[in-house]
């Protein structure tokens, strides 16, 4: 017999972002008032929000805290309850601190450094889980939350989400020239980038019905998977973004008829509505009402799936989303439900969907509905076992020397290879040497996953970053150097190099986190995954330090 | 032009990361993106960036500009035209 599943509700919420706090953000979005203006500071349009800073904290830990106090304000739930894990969801945290002359990078600049000084500011009484999963950070973190409540390891999570602007962000993504030189117009015909912005979320999400907030909203689903396509470009053909929203809308048993309205990431770059488009013409959602906030408050990186997410709830609370702004008539190849007026939904659910740098894709699903009880059932639970280890050696010899005669051995003529990052690059010899000990044709791309941990997220490419900002050449930023200043890309490259379309998180702890494990393993208990590489992946100034397994289900 | 394109395959070696390949073993008429040298987007943003250093050529972006990114030989005929 199949066992019930635990209801997941969602609780209080609390949000800043350049337009205010929540009831001002969506008094804006509903008006249809950007609150995207041009900054001097980075010489383009940004939403960029006013942070008081906090003494001893940073700009970034302020940001967090006081979204958190305003949280616990509208919670009945105290942050120091037991029974609560909190979750950061950020790409790149302390990274302006990098800025101040980088010879030594600063201690603070290590992002599950700056949770704990969080965690520890708000009593909190287990150690954070922190996220770096590029742009779709935040959507992620509600499939970990969705994760760790379903397996009733916790009854509460509280998920925080927050980037802030900087030299380091803007200039990167110039270089990859997806900046609009007005502010963005997500599937417009006449759409020429993104905008970028800064904004923090919190919510709270629970499996006891006194903490849900009303009218109440349930997550039902949630799915990440990998285009396995290209590190920084979107797929050619939506089918990644797909596989996640079908995931997704499987898990709550939701049809295309039950879905109210899409939210997607919408960034206003031509590739990646394009490929929104495709992928929602796959699902069928097509002629489902559809928005992006993103021409309201930009695009806020690790903040934008939680904050986005918690305008979802209240849009699909009132049953009237926002329009979206900057849309006038589009050319996407599939035609969408878009308006540049708020629209009237019908049906329960909501769509929430993001995509980023290294292929990866993620979607939730949320229902308003009152009835306590979604009757949903648990997959029966699988067995899953360890078949194989690899753990990189180490040497005496410099880290290029060495990773190179390592990778000569592997007798591989793979060009790409010279162009990875130092923390993809000792991956990848890892990941060749596991499979050799438990190769994987059997598996599916789709039912194949990469779960990753390490301490120093992608600082040793963010530094080198930094010095070529430092130089201040003419020319700017290296595209080539800063698409590896996120994580999840060298994760991301194993899901090109062996096709791997299916689960793809990156955590970040001091050690190895409890979670990883514990996610890796669910993967194939719940029937999300065949077969997991999971494991640590580390590193950081010519020091390396990478062991990784090989989960399997138990036949 | 023959200097030129010597020049250009050096800078795209290096730029590039092109280990293991040496300037003979690029065709200067062979297709730059595709199968051969494995270049992708990104490379055509960093060769952007390499014609401005170096030549102080500017292009807005790589699609525009499809025919100068085929090979070496029609990259080193644009810098010609347009290098000052």
């Amino acid at each position: 017999m199949a066992d019930k599943r635990v209801e997941i509700y969602v609780g209080a919420s609390s949000l800043v972002t350049c337009l205010g706090n929540r009831p001002a953000t969506l008094d804006a979005i509903y008006r249809a008032e950007s609150g995207l203006q041009y900054s001097e500071r980075y010489g383009m349009y940004v939403g960029e929000c006013r942070v008081a800073s906090l003494p001893g904290f940073t700009r970034f830990e302020s940001f967090v805290l006081h979204t958190l106090r305003k949280f616990a304000g509208q919670s009945d739930l105290p942050l120091n309850s037991p029974d609560l894990q909190l979750i950061l969801s950020t790409t790149k945290g302390n990274v302006e601190l990098l800025a101040e002359g980088c010879q030594e990078i600063d201690k603070r600049a290590f992002l599950y450094g700056s949770a704990q000084r969080i965690a520890q500011e708000i009593g909190a009484v287990h150690a954070p889980i922190v996220i770096s999963n590029a742009c779709i950070s935040g959507v992620s973190a509600f499939v970990v939350a969705q994760d760790i409540l379903l397996s009733k390891a916790q009854k509460h999570v509280v998920i925080v989400g927050c980037d802030v602007l900087s030299e380091f962000i803007t200039s990167g993504f110039a270089s990859f020239r997806s900046i609009s030189p007005q502010p963005c117009r997500p599937y417009d015909a006449e759409r020429d980038g993104l905008t970028l912005g800064e904004a923090c979320g919190a919510l709270l999400l629970t499996t006891e019905p006194q903490y849900a907030t009303r009218p109440m909203v349930r997550l039902e689903g949630g799915a990440i998977t990998n285009d396995a396509n290209h590190i920084s470009g979107p797929s050619r053909t939506g089918d990644g973004l797909y596989y996640a929203i079908s995931q997704a809308m499987q898990q709550a048993n939701a049809v295309p008829d039950d879905v109210a309205f899409v939210n997607t990431h919408g960034t206003a770059t031509r590739y990646n509505d394009e490929m929104e488009s495709k992928a929602l013409a796959w699902a069928e959602l097509c002629s489902v009402p559809l928005n992006s906030l993103k021409g309201y408050i930009g695009h806020t990186l690790g903040a934008s799936g939680v904050v986005e997410t918690i305008l979802c709830v209240e849009q699909l609370r009132r049953g009237v989303i926002a329009a979206t702004k900057g849309y006038r008539s589009s050319d996407v190849p599939h035609k969408l439900c878009l308006s540049d007026k708020p629209q009237t939904i019908s049906g329960e659910c909501c769509v929430k969907s993001a995509s980023g740098f290294g292929g990866c894709n993620a979607a939730i699903v949320l229902r308003l509905s009152d009835e306590e009880s979604a009757k949903l059932n648990m997959p029966p639970k699988r067995e899953c076992r360890e078949v194989a280890r690899y753990a990189l050696p180490q040497s005496e010899k410099p880290f290029a020397e060495f990773i190179r005669a390592e990778f000569k051995q592997l007798g591989r003529s793979d060009m790409r290879f010279y162009k990875m990052s130092d923390l993809s690059k000792a991956l990848y010899v890892a990941v060749e040497r596991l499979l050799e000990q438990s190769p994987w044709e059997d598996v599916e791309p789709r039912r194949r996953a990469i779960v990753l941990a390490n301490r120093a997220s992608s600082l040793d490419t963010d530094a080198e970053h930094q010095r070529i900002l430092d130089a201040r050449l003419s020319e700017g930023a290296s595209p080539a150097v800063f698409v590896y200043t996120l994580p999840n890309v060298a994760a991301g490259e194993m899901c090109i190099k062996h096709k791997i379309q299916g689960d793809n998180t990156f955590f970040v702890g001091d050690k190895c986190p409890a979670i990883l494990e514990d996610y890796a393993q669910h993967l194939i208990g719940y029937d999300r995954a065949d077969a997991v590489i999971c494991g640590w992946c580390d590193y950081l100034g010519g020091e390396w330090n990478v062991e990784i397994e090989m989960l399997r289900c138990q036949k | 032009m023959e200097q030129l394109i010597q020049e250009l395959k050096e800078h795209l070696i290096e730029e590039l990361n092109l280990e293991e390949i040496t300037p003979e073993d690029i065709d200067a008429e062979a297709p730059l993106f595709g199968d051969g040298l494995g270049l992708d987007s990104i490379d055509a943003l960093e060769i952007i960036l390499i014609l401005e250093k170096y030549y102080g050529v500017k292009l807005a972006n790589s699609a525009e500009a499809k025919p100068v990114f085929y090979s070496v030989k029609t990259l080193a005929e644009y810098v010609m035209q347009n290098r000052k």
